[in-house]
C-alpha cells in the first residue's frame, strides 16, 4: 500500500530540479514558460509522496473578465505518472488546490499518446480519395496507456475539448515526430534518418548543400533578423505574427534554464537570410517550434537545410524524438492544410495523436458562461 | 381453422439476401419464438444464407441464439458456429450441452469469475466478453475487462471478441460505443472484434470509419427476419357467426349484447399470445393516450381487438379464450362468412402461429 499523494505549491527551482530528473517534459510545463505567458498568473505545483516530489505542474491562471475566477490551465501537462489506473489519486488533490485558488474550471493536456501512424500510411491516405482524416487510416498502434487515461478521464467527469478540422485554440492533438532512437532505444545513425526521408527531402537537402546554403546557430541579437523574416512569412501565408518582444522574452526565459533549451537557427545563401527557425529541447525531446522562410531563392532549399541541421543537432544532444509539432487531422488532398502535413511527412517518422485537451468544470454555472463567452468571441 | 402467418417467400428471401449483403459480418439472431417464424425455420434459413455466400459476398459463419436451451434446435439445422447471447453461468443449461455441439458454441461471458470457471471446465472454450453498457443488464466494467485480459494473458485464447448490448435509443449510440471501444483498448485485450446490436446503417458506417482497425459485427434479428413487413401477412379464420339482439347474453361470462349485431368467433386466442399485449415500449404521448382510450373502452364493456374486418379493427366481445376469440360486429357492417380469413395485427415476438406458410 502506497501512502497517499499530497500537493502544494513549489518553487521554480524545485520545479526545474524535478524536470531534470525526468527523461523529458513538455517545454510548456517548464517554470520558464510562465515568464513567456506573462499575461497569465502562473504557479508551480508539486505532488509529494513520503516527502519526495513525484510530479510537477505549471498552472497558468487566466482570469475571467470582471470576476475573480480563473481558468486553471496546464498546457501539455501536468508532469505526472500517467501510466497507472489510479489517476484520481493524482488529480483529486490538484483539483482541490486549484479550486481553492479560485479556479472555476481546470484544463489540461495529458502528454499521453493514443495512436500512431507511419509516414507511408499517411502518404497512402492522402493519395486515397476515400480517406479524409487521419483517423480513417488504421493506426499502426493504439496505445493501451492512452486509452486507459481517456477512460479514466471520462469516469472522473472530465470533458474532452474537440477541435474539428483545423487547429484547436489550445495545443494540437495531432503531431508529427521523427524518432531518433529505434524501438530498443538505440540511437539511429544520421544515414538511417536520412534514408527514412522521402526522395524530395533528400534531394533538397543535397541541393541546399550544393548551392552553398550555410546553416548556423544564432544569438539573441539575431532574433531581429529571424523576426523580420517571420513577419514576411506571416504576410505571405496569412497568419498573425507575434511581436519581437515575445521571442526575446521566450529566448531569455528558456535560455536561463539551460543554454541549449532554446536555439535560433539561420540559413543563409550568399549572405541572404533564406530561412530561420527556433528549436527547443527539454531532455530527450527536441521541438521545431517556429519557422520562417524567404519568398526569394526558394530553389536553394533553405528550409530543408535548416531542418536537417536541427535534426542533427538534436541527435548530437542525445534526443530521442524530433518533434515537428502540430498537424491537422485532414488527409483530404484538397484541404489547404494538407501541404503542411506533406512537408512534415517527408521527414519520415510518424504522426502521433495525443489525448487532447480536457476540462473539468468546478463551478458549472461559470463554466457554462465561459463557454458561451468563448463561442461568442469566435 | 388457424392463426396463420403467410410469408411471401420470394420477397422475404430477397430481403434476407439484400440485408446480409448490406451488412457484411452480420450475425443473424434466432431466439425465443423465432420472431414468430419459429427457431428451427430461422436456423435453416441461416444455413441457406450461408450457402448463398457466393451470391451475397457475405460469408455467414455465426448464428446467435438466445439461450443454451435453444442451442440444439439451431444446431441440427445450421452447420456453423452458434453464439449464445445469454451469459454463461456455472449452473443450469449451459452445463448440459451435448458434447458434440459444444465445440460449435461461442459463449458469452459477463463476469470475470465465470471466465475462469468456463475455461476450467473447457480449456478450448470459445467466447466473447460482454461489456457493461448503459443498459446495466449483464456485462463487465472496464476494470473487469482489464482483469479478464490479465487472466487471459498474451497467449492465444478462445477470445473471439467483445459484445455490447445497447439500449434501443432514439439518439445516437456512437458516443457510448466509442467509449466502450476505448475501454477495450484500455483493457489490453488482444481482440479487435466487436459485436453490437441496434445500430443504424449510418452508425455502423461511422464506426467503420473511426475504427478502421476494428471489425464491427452487427447482431441482427428483427431487421433481418421482419425487416420487410410487406412480405408477411397474419390471418385468422372465422369459425362461427351468431346474430344477437340488444340484451342477449353470450360467452363464458354471460355478458349481454349492447345493441343489435353479430358475435363473430375467430381462431387465435391467449395460447397464441392474442390479447396478451406485450408493452410496445412506445412511451410517446400518443401511445399513452391510446392506452388510456383502450382502458376507456374496457370500462364501457368492449376492448379493441387486433382483428380487423374489411380494414376496420373490431372489438372483443369478451376477453379472448385459449384458442379462439369472440368479436362484436355491430349491425350495418358486413358480416364475414364462416371460413373466411381476416387480418390480424400482432407483435411477432409475442405470437405463436398455428401455421407458418412460406410461399
Amino acid at each position: 500500500m502506497t501512502t497517499p499523494l499530497t500537493l502544494r505549491p513549489i518553487s521554480a527551482q524545485e520545479h526545474r530540479d524535478f524536470i531534470t530528473t525526468r527523461s523529458s517534459a513538455s517545454f510548456l510545463q517548464t517554470p520558464a514558460w510562465a515568464s513567456v505567458k506573462a499575461e497569465w498568473r502562473a504557479e508551480s505545483i508539486g505532488w509529494f509522496r513520503d516527502g519526495h516530489v513525484v510530479g510537477v505542474g505549471l498552472v497558468l491562471y487566466r482570469q475571467l473578465p470582471k470576476v475573480r475566477r480563473y481558468l486553471a490551465y496546464l498546457p501539455e501537462g501536468p508532469v505526472i505518472d500517467w501510466t497507472g489506473d489510479d489517476l484520481e489519486a493524482w488529480l483529486a488533490p490538484m483539483v482541490a488546490h486549484l479550486e481553492r485558488q479560485g479556479a472555476f474550471a481546470v484544463r489540461m493536456g495529458p502528454p499521453v499518446v493514443t495512436r500512431r501512424w507511419s509516414a507511408a500510411q499517411i502518404k497512402a491516405g492522402v493519395a486515397d480519395e476515400s480517406v479524409r482524416r487521419l483517423g480513417d487510416v488504421p493506426p499502426l498502434e493504439r496505445s493501451q496507456d492512452g486509452a486507459r487515461v481517456i477512460a479514466q478521464l471520462h469516469e472522473l467527469g472530465w470533458q474532452q475539448q474537440t477541435a474539428e478540422g483545423g487547429f484547436s485554440a489550445g495545443q494540437p492533438q495531432f503531431n508529427f515526430q521523427v524518432p531518433l532512437v529505434d524501438g530498443d532505444g538505440v540511437p539511429r545513425s544520421e544515414d538511417d534518418v536520412l534514408k527514412g526521408m522521402n526522395q524530395l527531402w533528400r534531394r533538397n537537402i543535397k541541393k541546399a548543400d550544393k548551392s552553398g546554403v550555410e546553416v548556423s546557430r544564432g544569438e539573441r541579437a539575431d532574433l531581429k533578423a529571424f523576426h523580420d523574416l517571420y513577419v514576411h512569412t506571416a504576410e505571405r501565408d496569412y497568419f498573425t505574427p507575434r511581436p519581437l518582444s515575445y521571442f526575446q522574452t521566450m529566448y531569455d526565459a528558456l535560455g536561463a534554464e539551460d543554454p541549449d533549451r532554446i536555439q535560433l537557427w539561420l540559413a543563409r545563401h550568399e549572405g541572404d537570410l533564406v530561412a530561420a527557425t527556433i528549436a527547443i529541447r527539454v531532455g530527450t525531446h527536441a521541438w521545431y517550434s517556429y519557422g520562417a522562410s524567404s519568398t526569394e531563392k526558394r530553389e536553394v532549399r533553405g528550409s530543408n537545410a535548416v531542418q536537417w541541421a536541427m535534426i542533427r543537432h538534436a541527435m548530437a544532444a542525445g534526443a530521442h524524438v524530433y518533434d515537428l509539432r502540430g498537424i491537422t487531422e485532414t488527409l483530404d488532398a484538397d484541404d489547404p492544410h494538407v501541404g503542411l502535413i506533406q512537408f512534415k511527412v517527408g521527414t519520415g517518422g510518424e504522426a502521433v495523436e495525443y489525448a487532447g485537451e480536457w476540462d473539468l468544470p468546478v463551478n458549472r454555472v461559470i463554466y457554462k458562461a465561459f463557454q458561451l463567452y468563448l463561442a461568442r468571441r469566435g | 381453422m388457424s392463426l396463420t402467418l403467410t410469408v411471401d417467400g420470394e420477397r422475404w428471401r430477397r430481403h434476407l439476401l439484400a440485408t446480409v449483403e448490406k451488412q457484411p459480418g452480420i450475425v443473424p439472431v434466432a431466439k425465443g419464438n423465432g420472431y414468430g417464424l419459429t427457431l428451427g425455420r430461422l436456423a435453416r434459413r441461416a444455413q441457406w444464407l450461408a450457402d448463398h455466400a457466393s451470391d451475397t459476398g457475405a460469408p455467414l459463419d455465426l448464428l446467435a441464439v438466445g439461450t443454451y436451451d435453444e442451442v440444439e434446435q439451431a444446431a441440427s439445422r445450421y452447420a456453423g458456429d452458434l453464439l449464445v447471447l445469454t451469459p454463461w453461468r456455472p449452473f443450469g443449461a449451459a452445463l448440459d450441452l451435448d458434447p458434440r455441439t459444444s465445440a460449435r458454441v461461442v459463449h458469452t461471458v459477463s463476469r470475470v469469475e465465470d471466465l475462469a470457471a468456463l475455461r476450467e471446465r473447457d480449456p478450448d472454450a470459445r467466447f466473447v466478453l460482454e461489456q457493461l453498457t448503459s443498459m446495466l443488464r449483464h456485462g463487465m466494467t472496464r476494470r473487469d475487462l482489464a482483469a479478464a485480459a490479465e487472466a487471459l494473458g498474451p497467449a492465444r485464447s478462445g477470445l473471439r471478441g467483445v459484445a455490447m448490448h445497447l439500449p434501443l435509443n432514439t439518439t445516437s449510440h456512437l458516443g457510448e460505443v466509442s467509449r466502450l471501444i476505448n475501454d477495450v483498448v484500455a483493457s489490453g485485450l488482444s481482440t479487435r472484434t466487436v459485436f453490437v446490436s441496434h445500430l443504424t446503417g449510418a452508425e455502423l458506417a461511422g464506426l467503420a470509419t473511426s475504427y478502421p482497425d476494428f471489425t464491427v459485427r452487427p447482431r441482427v434479428g428483427t431487421d433481418l427476419w421482419l425487416g420487410d413487413r410487406g412480405a408477411l401477412a397474419v390471418t385468422a379464420t372465422v369459425l362461427d357467426v351468431h346474430e344477437v339482439e340488444r340484451g342477449d347474453t353470450f360467452g363464458y361470462r354471460g355478458r349481454s349484447a349492447p345493441k343489435h349485431g353479430h358475435i363473430v368467433v375467430v381462431s387465435g386466442g391467449t395460447a397464441h399470445g392474442i390479447g396478451l399485449e406485450a408493452p410496445t415500449g412506445d412511451q410517446s404521448l400518443k401511445a399513452r393516450a391510446a392506452t388510456l382510450a383502450r382502458g376507456g373502452l374496457d370500462a364501457v364493456g368492449f376492448v379493441r381487438s387486433p382483428f380487423s374486418i374489411d380494414g376496420k379493427q373490431r372489438l372483443f366481445a369478451e376477453p379472448p379464450h385459449m384458442q379462439a376469440s369472440m368479436l362484436f360486429v355491430p349491425s350495418g357492417a358486413r358480416v364475414p362468412r364462416i371460413g373466411e380469413d381476416i387480418d390480424v395485427r400482432v407483435r411477432f415476438t409475442a405470437t405463436d402461429f398455428d401455421r407458418v406458410v412460406v410461399g
